[in-house]
């Protein structure tokens, strides 16, 4: 039914996806698994029209097609449950379901009976009767909302149904709710994509599976053949980063974090010891930045953590920076840098202290420790005026990482270092974070990149849905130990 | 050069400031340029340059206070009626003025910071409570307040009234302290990324409420002086004037949006809304076109401000 031949697709400096080839057929569940950035957005979001392939073919019932935007996918019969939910919060289930194709009179004017009685039939569909049409979406349930999502692509009748990690916010209730409702429209001859890194809904519901690595297929295969170490094997498997793993140091413990539970994470215990650079491997949503959070004052938790063995409880970022922790966070875009503000500025953020003498700002020693800094993260920038903003997003890691080396850290905290960066920045940013190690600060890293974390770390810790489900040290930290750990 | 000219608002408008001075002393060399008219011109716009230092500070963070116009009338209605039915010793009274208007400030930034209302919202509800409040407390106004208050805004320092001098001296510790204080400096980091302040150390909220505190206060002192310089409290002081003063200050280079704006910017910005406003009485202009065309300079202005920035950012 649907036909992907060679589909290739760039993004300045990266290969999103190399010749992809993928076969959907009418009436089946088609799975596409792979890896966190391994591609799969990517094509999806090109099956929707949002994205234009750099090359390939697109074949739907044997013609071919090219899909410019949105509305020619929806033209064509393609329905999409995006993982990033595309509702409105104000409006009601009803106006959201359909969206830009309510029922209307001879006047242009929107039939509300017509379009609450429409509503009504597909929650209804949707084991969703407690909800009401004229519901606004803002008082849902993040569970509810992601039914509602459905509820809407479902609206169109579509002949090609893909759906990416829509399980995420679901309860296992909604969940068997929604396979049944993904079988039915199989068995009416309904093609049907599915994406997800959970394994075992793979297993559960997919008839054939095709498996995404690094932007290229690695085929696709009928899901009774697959066993899952076959397919965390191929999902994962590809040879490692040219970066010899750290030595195994044992400084003295610096933090001891015990039985820490919060929104999103429970009883999560771990020493970090001076010296090491211990990773934080799993899922995205896992829970890792969530950890990360709580340590550095953000957000509230409960559970005992012991800096340098004395108790140490942060109430806000400022509390932490005083007893020397320092967080990188990962969205450096909205809660990272200060686009309009010059690079100096930018650097010295979390160290005014620092650049001051009596409570007054002294631009001259900003200038000179901006400038080591500049010089010894090789930040390229015209100057230091120059708004953060222009950078590159490698150089815009660096300032981040010289704004807390300002401060002198004996404990960092990084969340995903080289998120969007490319690769030579990528391998200073790594050299930078062994040096700093090597003289003795405790670096914690979170990241979703496994070669990073295989390259990095010494020790290991995987979480899986908020809690510690290993750890891993020396020869054991391999990509099929981490993703066994961290798959659902 | 030219680049640093049209980059920072400070310097532009200062140039923009001097054309405009040059050629108004060569069309009315009689009327302009003495002594007389610009002690005049710097009088008119001391109460509006004292509030504008407060919202600049605000407009840097991100935020804005559209209640200051009502708090001017209240300090000044609250201190009059203390001195008049309550029989007040001069500083008591002002003392009161000021405590009253610190308490509206932090109502404001505690509900806006810790309560996450829209500063919009809630410092245009707070315009309507203050007012009502000022009313109250001086029915139709209240006059013949003693000498010695009447003395702190009429009295003279070289032959220019004290009010001048009171909002130099304002404009110059809060430059000082916005350039030179990590305290102050602060507000750029919350203005330009709010999440990003708050992750490099900042207590975002307690430094939110504090600008909402001085923004107030300040605006209590310019209430107090106002009607100390007209011998008589009004309820209808400062009416209009939290619009005229956003005006002043985006003029002189914030940007609603937050981070950007230095406090000088606030004075010229105010200065250069006086002058213009001066003009056009030297040019007999009805006061209906006035404020029209206050509205045309702000639209042209910021209009000039986005044509530079992206021919700037083309080349």
């Amino acid at each position: 039914m649907l036909q992907l031949r060679q589909i290739s697709k760039s993004f300045p400096g990266v290969k999103a996806l190399r010749s992809v080839d993928l076969d959907v057929r009418a009436g089946e569940i088609h799975a596409l698994c792979g890896e966190n950035g391994a591609g799969k957005s990517t094509l999806m979001n090109i099956l929707a029209g949002n994205l234009q392939p750099d090359a390939g073919a697109i074949t739907i019932n044997g013609t071919d097609t090219r899909l410019h935007t949105p509305a020619d996918a929806f033209a064509l019969g393609i329905g999409i449950v995006y993982q990033h939910l595309s509702l409105i919060d104000s409006m009601s289930v009803a106006e959201n379901i359909f969206a830009n194709q309510q029922p209307v009179n001879a006047w242009g004017l929107i039939r509300f009976h017509e379009l609450y009685r429409r509503t009504q039939a597909l929650l209804k569909a949707l084991n969703l009767e407690s909800i009401s049409p004229s519901t606004t979406v803002s008082s849902l349930t993040p569970a509810q909302r992601q039914m509602v999502e459905i509820a809407k692509a479902l609206s169109r009748d579509p002949t090609l149904f893909i759906l990416d990690e829509p399980t995420a916010a679901l309860s296992e209730k909604e969940t068997v709710t929604l396979f049944m409702i993904l079988r039915s429209m199989r068995g009416a001859g309904i093609a049907i994509i599915y994406i997800s890194h959970r394994l075992e809904e793979i297993f559960r519901l997919a008839d054939r599976v095709t498996i995404i690595k690094d932007g290229a297929s690695q085929g696709t295969f009928e899901a009774k053949a697959l066993t899952r170490p076959m397919l965390i094997s191929k999902m994962v498997g590809r040879e490692l980063a040219n970066h010899a793993p750290s030595p195994e140091r044992g400084g003295p413990v610096v933090l001891e974090v015990n039985g820490l539970s919060g929104r999103k994470f429970r009883d999560v215990s771990f020493r970090l010891h001076a010296g090491e650079i211990l990773g934080l491997a799993g899922l995205v949503g896992a829970g890792r930045t969530e950890i990360a959070r709580a340590l550095f004052g953000v957000d509230p938790y409960r559970g005992l953590v012991r800096l340098h063995g004395k108790a140490f409880h942060p109430r806000h970022p400022a509390d932490a920076i005083q007893r020397a922790i320092a967080y990188v966070p990962e969205d450096r875009q909205r809660s990272g840098i200060f686009p309009s503000m010059s690079l100096r500025d930018n650097v010295i953020a979390a160290a005014l202290p620092r650049v001051s003498r009596r409570g007054l700002y002294r631009e001259q020693i900003a200038s000179e420790k901006v400038l080591a800094a500049k010089a010894s993260l090789r930040i390229s920038a015209t100057s230091l005026t120059q708004p953060v903003g222009l950078l590159s997003g490698g150089n815009q890691q660096k300032v981040m990482l010289a704004r807390w080396l300002m401060t002198h850290p004996e404990v960092l905290i990084v969340d995903e270092p080289t998120h969007g960066i490319d690769v030579g920045a990528k391998y200073e940013i790594y050299e930078l974070l062994e040096a700093l190690a090597q003289k003795g600060t405790a670096v914690l890293v979170i990241s979703s990149e496994m070669p990073e974390l295989i390259g990095l770390c010494s020790r290991l810790l995987v979480i899986r849905e908020g809690r510690i489900s290993g750890t891993l040290t020396g020869s054991e930290i391999t990509e099929e130990h981490i993703m066994s750990l961290a798959a659902i | 050069m030219l680049k640093r000219i049209l980059g920072d608002r400070v310097y532009s408008l200062l140039a923009l400031l001097t054309l405009v001075i040059i050629v108004a002393t060569f069309i009315y060399p009689e009327t302009f340029p003495t002594f007389g008219n610009f002690r005049q011109i710097l009088l008119n716009l001391s109460t509006d340059t004292i509030v504008a230092v407060g919202m600049m500070v605000l407009l840097i963070s991100g935020a804005f206070d559209l209640s200051v116009g009502s708090v001017v009338a209240f300090s000044g209605c609250l201190t009059a009626y203390l001195l008049q039915f309550a029989g007040a010793p001069v500083p008591v009274a002002i003392a009161a003025g000021l405590l009253a208007s610190v308490l509206i400030g932090f109502v404001n930034g505690w509900l806006i910071a810790y309560q996450g209302i829209n500063p919009m919202i809630q410092t245009l509800a707070m315009m309507g409570i203050v007012r009502g409040l000022a009313l109250l407390v001086s029915g139709s106004g209240i006059q013949n307040l003693p000498y010695w208050f009447n003395a702190i805004g009429q009295s003279r320092l070289l032959g220019i009234q004290m009010p001048v001098w009171y909002m130099l001296l304002v404009v110059a510790v809060f430059a000082f302290l916005v350039n030179r204080t990590i305290l102050f400096r602060r507000y750029y980091y919350i203005g330009g990324n709010e999440k990003a302040a708050e992750l490099s150390g900042i207590r975002v909220k307690r430094m939110q409420v504090m600008a909402f505190l001085l923004s107030a206060l300040l605006a209590g002192v310019a209430g107090i002086l106002l009607s100390s310089r007209l011998g008589a409290a009004l309820p209808t002081m400062g009416r209009g004037l939290e619009l005229r003063v956003i005006t002043a200050v985006i003029l002189g280079g914030a940007s609603l949006g937050g981070g950007q704006g230095k406090i000088g910017g606030a004075l010229l910005g105010a200065l250069f809304m006086g002058i213009v406003g001066n003009l056009m009485v030297l040019a007999r202009v009805s006061g209906y076109w006035q404020e029209i065309i206050l509205g045309l300079i702000l639209i042209v202005t910021l209009w000039a401000d986005k044509y530079l920035q992206k021919r700037y950012n083309a080349t």
